[in-house]
């Protein structure tokens, strides 16, 4: 394959590295502030897509259904994970790694299951909205979907929000002193339950967030979390624990050696993600970036 | 560091409850025991029971849940007739998620504990092959609604096991009968990256192969199961200009390639064919966004033939599930007739006169007559070949120019099927 | 003199559950042997698990590799060399042991979750060989109808030979954590830092438990080549791991037996919840999150609580 070829390969394997930088990035934030691993994850990442289908439907499909999902089901997401947040969260955050881990995977299979009660098991498909439809010719001509120039505007536009959000505004500072230091947070009169709360909330809205995005360009089906999960969470122990761009040269990492090395060793490409993660943790055992714990 | 750690204290293992232990341990594992042998239900004797094993959770769910309801419906059916032999037919199912291990414990349950007498399922190759060998050992007739796997029948057949759904050679040599009537020369062969991928795309080419010996493989491209981006890949089969793709896909990779093919334009530049991509179960998720122009084979079509068999059929499930029947809709109301008409024939509820009171027998079904393969268990399916359109009749596509290849003109021959047998 | 299960009367009640163990067959139907094998095979799985997680304090994530080596180690021997099925037996374990070893040596400088991804990775990494190595280890179908010597073959036979085996092996494990060498573990798990000062070598004491708990993983997976005949590359998932963990938390992961309980409560319920519902995984799930919520100790440490008093979560400042 020549360079222009390889050119596009990079510039298209970008856009599905949006979808795990979102998904990451709320993970991590959920990892690096809270220290919940939260193996969840993956289940609200697929309620968000399976919640697009349904605004999608609601309004029609086509392109005011594309845009009242990305609005709603990320917050109906946040709405899921705030009522188990304060139901059920708050009241573990002082117990061990392990217990949290076995909790969200509970949670994971209770979502698992309850989303087959709610939609069924059907395939469920979401249409690209018309706006997007067609392709821009890149290099050498080959086409480029529009769609995945929308992603890849959204993904720059987001991590930016993320970075203010975390480093610019009172909350993210609070956010990041509660994570090093709870006690003495509370102890200066900040309900740190509540700014817990808010960041578990956003975390588990980037993930509704990146099921919405992805839901146009697969078939939104069970089963999704399973492969997420495990790669986001691969991507945030190689990116830094709570660092936001951490997330993102974790994602584009991974993203990259995937496509990448399905062309050096087609067979074991898949191998390849799992590598870099290991030489990266060899190297870095703490991440690339600084990690908050 | 500021950096607060939680440690604990211990249990160490300390002797004086270590009696106790033991007893809690050993009286609490056979209090939830004894909960289960109540659970017992075994079966009447006045009823045949067939277990189903499958997986109903997860993205193979859309196929699996038609193959049951149409074993429902045709089950419905002939208890109102009176049933088999006098005795009402009985299901249960069993849910394996995808994971063979957990399918193989289920089936052993199904056999050692509900005592069924007929195993049915699943949709995973890896249980359909373990569940296989079971029922060998066990002396069970097992049927298969939905696993592609040539093995079952092949390699690891025996006379317990039937499979009620093609092939991947099959389906092969259909695509390869149908292409070697077609102009394309040049081909390229893409597909998910697992073991039905490249079954699928090996019996194609290398039937097409020999039915065609011009043809040209200019090269190939294989992606991780559960890829969503192939535009790069797409790039590069533009790139090379290959006359026709052999598109080697399964399950939710066949809609998300489509979805591919139509962003990126390629439908209108390359034709391409993947197994099923004409049948139902991949077009009605895309709505009428599927694109048009996509070629496939499928073993059964609710809308074709217009007979007024398949008509009653595909109402008759339209009235009981409010959808239109897929082509496992079509296997598991035929298994549910043949295991019938089976015990019928044989006169008794015995495995043996059973099985061979199913070898060359042949039921009307939707699509007209179809028969179950004396040599190898196979049920001999037409296969059809078309390319997806539009049509204003329904909210997604439909087949076109459908072509029907009969049994005869595709099937492996009875001697290539059994010389691979141990 | 350290006191135990095994002196006293804890003894006289462990001989009463082995006697009343190896009358199962002859008391239950097929079903029921069947089962009881599947619990004890994947019990030693998750105490093996246990080793290093709950006595050692290693965030051991992803087992399952060990146990899904060992179990194809196997398989491949009986079924690809002409060798004798009983040299097979041996050989899977081993396999097992060398893998935790070569992971261990990689994964060994990291600690806590760090460790855990690390270990994931490389877990993961053999999965997908395992999965694509179509050719050799029969990929994503997995491989089936191993053939057994014919004395274990049948599911008595088969019971016999797990029950035997982890027995066992739970023996020899239990006299390892009494041994100077597990209260070294432990007190490594609970002051890695004081220990290194009083002279242990922390890591070398870490990287033999993992090897340990790597040869057991590997016996617990031949154990299911001898029940099941089968295996398939989601033995060696990382959702089995979790389910390994699962199995020891749910149970009591500071006490001795609790992983065995876990495995055989996960096991029993969806086994029966099935017969039910296909929507076991809900019902899996809520249980597991009342435990977690009353009992944080798993079962057992519950049980044990009652006649012990409480256990203290303490904190240590840095």
């Amino acid at each position: 394959m020549d360079a222009i070829g390889i050119l596009n390969q990079i510039f298209v394997g970008l856009s599905r590295t949006v979808i795990l930088f979102i998904v990451s990035s709320g993970l991590s934030l959920i990892l690096g502030v809270l220290r919940i691993p939260n193996v969840a994850h993956g289940s609200l990442y697929m309620i968000g897509a399976f919640m697009a289908f349904t605004f999608s439907k609601l309004f029609g499909g086509g392109d005011l259904g594309f845009w009242m999902a990305l609005i709603g089901a990320p917050c109906a997401v946040a709405l899921i994970s705030l009522a188990a947040e304060r139901g059920i969260f708050q009241y573990l955050y002082e117990r061990e790694h392990l217990m949290l881990i076995l909790l969200t995977f509970a949670f994971s299979l209770v979502f698992g299951d309850l989303v087959k009660i709610v939609w069924g098991g059907e395939y469920k498909s979401v249409p690209v909205p018309y706006m997007f439809q067609g392709f821009v010719p890149l290099f050498g001509g080959l086409p480029f979907p529009l769609y995945n120039v929308f992603l890849l505007v959204c993904g720059p536009i987001i991590a930016i929000l993320l970075w203010l959000l975390v480093n610019k505004t009172k909350i993210g500072k609070i956010a990041r002193a509660a994570a090093v230091d709870r006690e003495m947070v509370g102890a200066v009169g900040i309900n740190v339950s509540w700014v817990f709360a808010i960041v578990f909330v956003i975390g588990c809205l980037l993930a509704g967030l990146g099921g919405v995005l992805v839901a146009p360009t697969v078939s939104v089906t069970l089963g999704m979390d399973h492969t997420l999960i495990i790669e986001a969470f691969l991507i945030v122990i190689m990116g830094g624990l709570g660092n936001i761009w951490g997330a993102l040269l974790g994602a584009l990492i991974f993203g990259l050696s995937q496509s990448m090395g399905i062309l050096i060793w087609p067979q074991f490409g898949i191998i390849f993600p799992y590598l870099a993660v290991v030489v990266v943790l060899i190297f870095r055992p703490t991440g690339l970036l600084k990690s908050t714990w | 560091m500021g950096v607060v750690n939680y440690n604990f204290i211990p249990q160490k293992l300390e002797g004086g409850t270590g009696m106790k232990k033991s007893i809690l341990f050993v009286a609490f594992v056979a209090f939830v025991f004894g909960l289960g042998i109540c659970s017992q239900t075994g079966h009447a004797a006045d009823t045949i029971k067939v277990g189903i094993v499958d997986t109903y959770t997860g993205p193979a769910t859309s196929f699996t849940q038609d193959a049951l309801d149409g074993f429902k419906l045709a089950v419905e059916k002939i208890n109102a007739k009176g049933g088999v032999l006098g005795k009402k037919l009985e299901y249960t199912t069993r849910d394996e998620k995808f994971k063979p291990d957990i399918g193989l414990a289920m089936a052993k349950e199904l056999v050692l504990k509900e005592k069924v007498d007929i195993l049915a399922g699943t949709i995973n190759s890896g249980t359909a092959l373990a569940v296989s060998d079971f029922a060998k050992k066990e002396k069970m007739p097992f049927f298969v609604f939905y696993s592609k796997s040539e093995k079952i029948i092949g390699e690891k057949g025996h006379k317990y096991v039937f499979n009620m759904n093609e092939n991947t050679e099959m389906a092969g040599r259909a695509a390869a009968f149908a292409l070697a009537k077609k102009p394309f020369v040049k081909y390229w062969i893409a597909g998910d990256d697992y073991e039905y991928g490249h079954a699928i795309a090996d019996a194609v080419w290398n039937n097409l192969k020999k039915a065609k010996p011009g043809v040209q493989l200019l090269g190939q491209s294989w992606w991780k199961v559960g890829e969503a981006d192939f535009t790069p890949y797409i790039t590069q089969i533009m790139a090379a200009k290959p006359d026709f793709i052999i598109v080697a896909t399964g399950g939710s990779g066949m809609v998300n390639f489509q979805k591919a093919a139509k962003a990126t334009g390629l439908v209108q530049k390359i034709p391409f064919y993947q197994h099923t991509g004409n049948e139902l179960g991949t077009l009605l998720p895309q709505g009428k966004d599927a694109p048009e122009g996509v070629w496939g084979t499928s073993n059964y079509f609710f809308y074709y033939p217009e007979t007024p068999a398949n008509k009653a059929f595909a109402d008759d499930f339209r009235k009981a599930y409010n959808r239109y029947p897929k082509a496992s809709a079509l296997v598991g109301y035929m298994t549910a007739q043949f295991i019938a008409e089976g015990y019928k024939k044989a006169g008794k509820v015995d495995n043996e006169a059973f099985i061979k009171a199913l070898e060359g027998m042949s039921l009307d079904s939707p699509v007209g007559p179809l028969a179950i393969r004396a040599c190898d268990h196979q049920l001999e399916l037409p296969t059809y070949w078309g390319v997806t359109k539009k049509d204003a009749k329904y909210d997604f596509l439909i087949s076109g120019d459908i072509q029907v290849i009969a049994p005869k003109d595709y099937m492996p021959t009875c001697q290539e099927v059994l010389k691979n047998r141990k | 003199m350290a006191t135990g299960i095994l002196n006293g009367k804890g003894r006289i009640w462990l001989i009463v559950a082995l006697v009343a163990l190896c009358l199962v067959p002859f008391a239950l139907p097929r079903f029921y042997v069947y089962l009881l094998s599947i619990i004890l095979l994947y019990g030693l799985f998750a105490m093996s698990n246990n080793f290093p997680l709950g006595f050692g304090g290693i965030y051991q994530l992803h087992h399952a590799v060990f146990y899904g080596v060992g179990a194809y180690g196997t398989a491949l021997v009986i079924t690809k060399s002409g060798l004798s099925p009983w040299l097979a037996f041996l050989v899977g374990p081993l396999v097992a042991a060398a893998l935790s070893l070569v992971m261990g040596l990689i994964c060994i400088r990291l600690s806590k979750l760090y460790f855990g991804m690390l270990q994931i990775s490389l877990g993961s990494l053999v999965w997908a060989v395992v999965y694509r190595w179509y050719s050799f280890t029969g990929g994503d179908d997995g491989i089936h109808g191993i053939s057994v010597p014919d004395i274990i073959s049948s599911y008595q036979g088969a019971y016999y030979f797990t029950l035997v085996v982890t027995a066992v092996s739970l023996f020899i494990l239990y006299r390892i954590l009494k041994s100077p060498y597990g209260s070294t573990l432990q007190g490594i798990r609970d002051n890695p830092v004081r220990s290194a000062m009083i002279g242990v070598n922390v890591k070398r004491h870490q990287l033999l438990a993992l090897i340990i708990a790597g040869f057991f993983a590997g016996v617990a997976g031949t154990l299911f080549v001898v029940v099941d005949n089968t295996v398939f590359p989601d033995m060696m998932f990382w959702t089995l791991s979790m389910e390994a963990v699962i199995m020891c938390l749910l149970g009591g992961w500071l006490t001795f037996l609790g992983p065995m309980l876990g495995a055989a409560l996960i096991v029993l319920i969806r086994t029966f919840v099935s017969t039910y519902t296909v929507y076991w995984a809900l019902v899996l799930g809520i249980i597991f999150m009342l435990v977690i919520f009353f009992l944080p100790n798993g079962v057992l440490g519950w049980i044990e609580t009652l006649f012990k008093g409480k256990t203290k979560l303490v904190e240590a400042k840095e």
